[in-house]
């Protein structure tokens, strides 16, 4: 089933209902408000909010959800520009000329700038991914257990590969994410495992429960640690941008979308990796590179775009593999399975409504998202303002209620908790987060298409070798992990995490 | 553990025991032997992985000669109020089902904002009292979720 306008209208049909339009500008104005806020990423913001959605039908929570994401990708450059602080590691080329821009007066053009980076990146993107997202997906219906296996095995690797010098730390983050997800019972043989005789721990831990905690109780206790109080002293008089402004970002809004797309499409190539291509590439690229970290208006441009052609991207692999290729896409992937939806080939035959519904909503969000944000970029800067003694225990206070409502069990927020305090060490002691994150989201369907490859194969692991798809995705993930271990051997300097995806 | 070469080696020590006791524990995992995977087979493999890269990065930070970072662990008072505020997160957790999540997260939002911000206390109660109502009428009226309502509103 490849792409056709008529599945394009029908999903455009049900975008439209007054109820998901409704769910996804609410998704886009608490996404830019999570962008906005210090303190909370995208990331955190989707795990946060994700179990809350459990009320609304399948459709408008993940419409809602994708808005949160691309919207926060947005609300990322207002603390950026206007305060120097990135919202997301995304957004720190963004901060290097924003606020540059800020102090010559120049703020409210360039949160415009940004605003209409994003908006173009994304339009592009979400064309780009209607495109692609099906066609790619006709070609993954041919895959069974083995080349699922193959395909996620890859995905894990390359994002441990990712961890850069940090290999055996990307490794071990890894191995704790499956050792969570394997407590309870078994999903072949319903044997319990690793439980220890509680019934508690029967029921496995839920991996919404580890991501949120891994995130926003991290997240709160890092900020508490520096006792982070945020007020912003630059006054945002006009965001009209002037022609002049404008003219030279033309180039770059379409340079920048191209790199943002077509890296986002990549495992592991998170917007915080992309940004910073784009802005390089736009810097090699002017006539005027000294203005870059001055001022320049291109600077803001770059990042803005790329990272929303990126959040976009992730859609493709994740719609049309079920792999996650980011830590927020994993989220989105757990509150996909929280639906009983499976991301795949399988979704765009199975569940065609939901699949060019959401893909629809991309089209209206990015329009929303523009409508939103220019004319409330004065709302958006006093936003900024409010202090982290409120911001922390409200982000608590909806973590917990967050992952309290997905299965109603104390057990989950006693989780959260343990993880909040293990994100917080992981992050002190350079453990990157993202392979931990997808660990623990992969590791059930991870063993299944294991068990189930075993089976066709009658116990031979040469399964994976001897089907050329398979072969390849394993020949890449062996690749990717021998450019890690050479990177490691050469390595002269303590295990340090060199970029943690989306942070 | 000032170091992240201290910490390393430290940490990987911990991985490694950690594996060998998740490979303790996958023996004793019973039933579906007749599958082409078993259940403990899984948990063996990750334990075995925990154990190989825990003592792989604690000898080779044990090895390292040269340059090192230090950790920044955060001062006595940093310290104090992370220690502070993950107690009163428990607190709110152990509170919940017997005061019911209105009046819990009253009580944990009115402390956490006086704690962190103690000239606020009005602000606090004021903040507390319109989370309260939000998570009783919004969560458990309207939206009906199966959350603890408390002995206040039962």
């Amino acid at each position: 089933m490849g792409f056709s306008f008529e599945y394009l209208f029908q999903g455009f049909a049900i975008a439209l209902t007054w109820q998901n339009l409704f769910w996804a500008a609410v998704g886009c104005f608490i996404g830019t408000l999570v962008g906005v806020l210090p303190g909370i990423g995208p990331v955190s913001g989707i795990a946060i909010l994700l179990p809350l959605t459990t009320v609304l039908p399948p459709t408008s929570a993940i419409i809602m959800m994708a808005s949160i994401y691309y919207g926060a990708m947005y609300g990322g450059s207002t603390t950026a520009i206007v305060v120097n602080i990135p919202g997301e590691a995304s957004s720190v080329p963004t901060a290097m000329d924003g606020y540059q821009l800020a102090k010559q007066g120049k703020a409210g053009p360039a949160l415009a700038v940004a605003a209409i980076g994003s908006f173009i990146a994304g339009t592009i993107s979400v064309i780009a991914l209607t495109l692609f997202a099906p066609t790619l997906a006709q070609f993954a219906v041919v895959f069974g257990p083995p080349e699922y296996f193959a395909l996620m095995f890859m995905g894990l690797s390359l994002v441990i590969s990712l961890s850069g010098r940090a290999l055996l730390k990307g490794i071990i983050s890894t191995a704790l994410g499956l050792t969570a997800a394997l407590v309870g019972q078994d999903p072949l043989t319903g044997a319990e495992r690793l439980t220890f005789g509680s019934v508690t721990l029967t029921v496995g831990m839920d991996f919404i429960a580890i991501i949120v905690g891994l995130f926003a109780i991290t997240e709160v206790m890092v900020n508490v640690e520096q006792r982070i109080t945020t007020i912003s002293e630059v006054e945002v008089k006009n965001w009209m941008p002037t022609w002049d402004d404008l003219k030279p970002c033309w180039g770059t809004f379409l340079r920048s979308s191209a790199v943002g797309f077509l890296l986002g499409l990549l495992p592991g190539c998170a917007p915080s990796v992309t940004s910073f291509v784009a802005y390089d590439l736009e810097k090699r690229v002017s006539k005027h590179p000294e203005l870059f970290g001055n001022g320049a208006m291109e600077g803001v441009a770059a990042p803005e775009t790329s990272n929303n052609a990126t959040s976009t991207a992730g859609f493709v692999p994740l719609f049309s593999f079920g792999l996650p290729t980011a830590p927020s896409m994993a989220v989105l992937l757990g509150g996909l399975m929280m639906y009983g939806l499976q991301p795949g080939p399988m979704l765009f035959i199975q569940n065609p409504d939901f699949v060019w519904a959401v893909i629809a909503s991309m089209y209206i969000g990015n329009v929303m998202l523009l409508v939103l944000n220019l004319p409330l970029i004065g709302v958006w800067v006093r936003i900024v303002r409010i202090p982290f003694y409120i911001l922390g225990p409200m982000i608590v206070f909806c973590a917990l209620v967050g992952t309290y409502s997905v299965r109603f069990q104390t057990f989950d927020i006693w989780v959260m908790l343990i993880f909040g305090v293990i994100g917080y060490f992981m992050r002190k002691l350079g453990f990157p987060i993202a392979p931990m994150v997808l660990a623990s989201v992969l590791a059930q369907m991870l063993e299944t298409a294991l068990g189930q490859s075993l089976l066709i194969s009658q116990g031979s692991p040469l399964v994976f070798f001897t089907r050329p798809i398979a072969a390849v995705f394993m020949v890449l993930a062996f690749l990717s992990i021998g450019r890690g271990i050479w990177a490691q051997v050469k390595a002269k300097a303590p295990e340090v995490v060199t970029d943690d995806a989306e942070y | 553990m000032k170091t992240l070469r201290a910490a390393d080696i430290i940490v990987g020590c911990g991985i490694a025991l950690f594996g060998i006791f998740i490979i303790y524990a996958s023996t004793l995992i019973r039933g579906g032997a007749e599958h082409r995977l078993p259940p403990e087979t899984f948990p063996m493999v990750v334990g075995f992985l925990l154990l190989i890269c825990g003592s792989a990065l604690a000898l080779k930070s044990w090895r390292l000669r040269g340059a090192d970072l230090a950790i920044k662990w955060p001062d006595g008072e940093g310290a104090r109020t992370i220690l502070i505020t993950l107690a009163s997160v428990a607190c709110y957790i152990v509170l919940l089902n017997p005061l019911g999540l209105p009046l819990a997260s009253f009580l944990y939002i009115a402390f956490s904002i006086w704690y962190l911000k103690r000239s606020k206390w009005l602000l606090a109660i004021a903040i507390s009292l319109i989370t309260a109502a939000i998570s009783y009428y919004l969560f458990i009226r309207l939206l009906g979720l199966s959350f603890p309502a408390g002995f206040l509103f039962e």
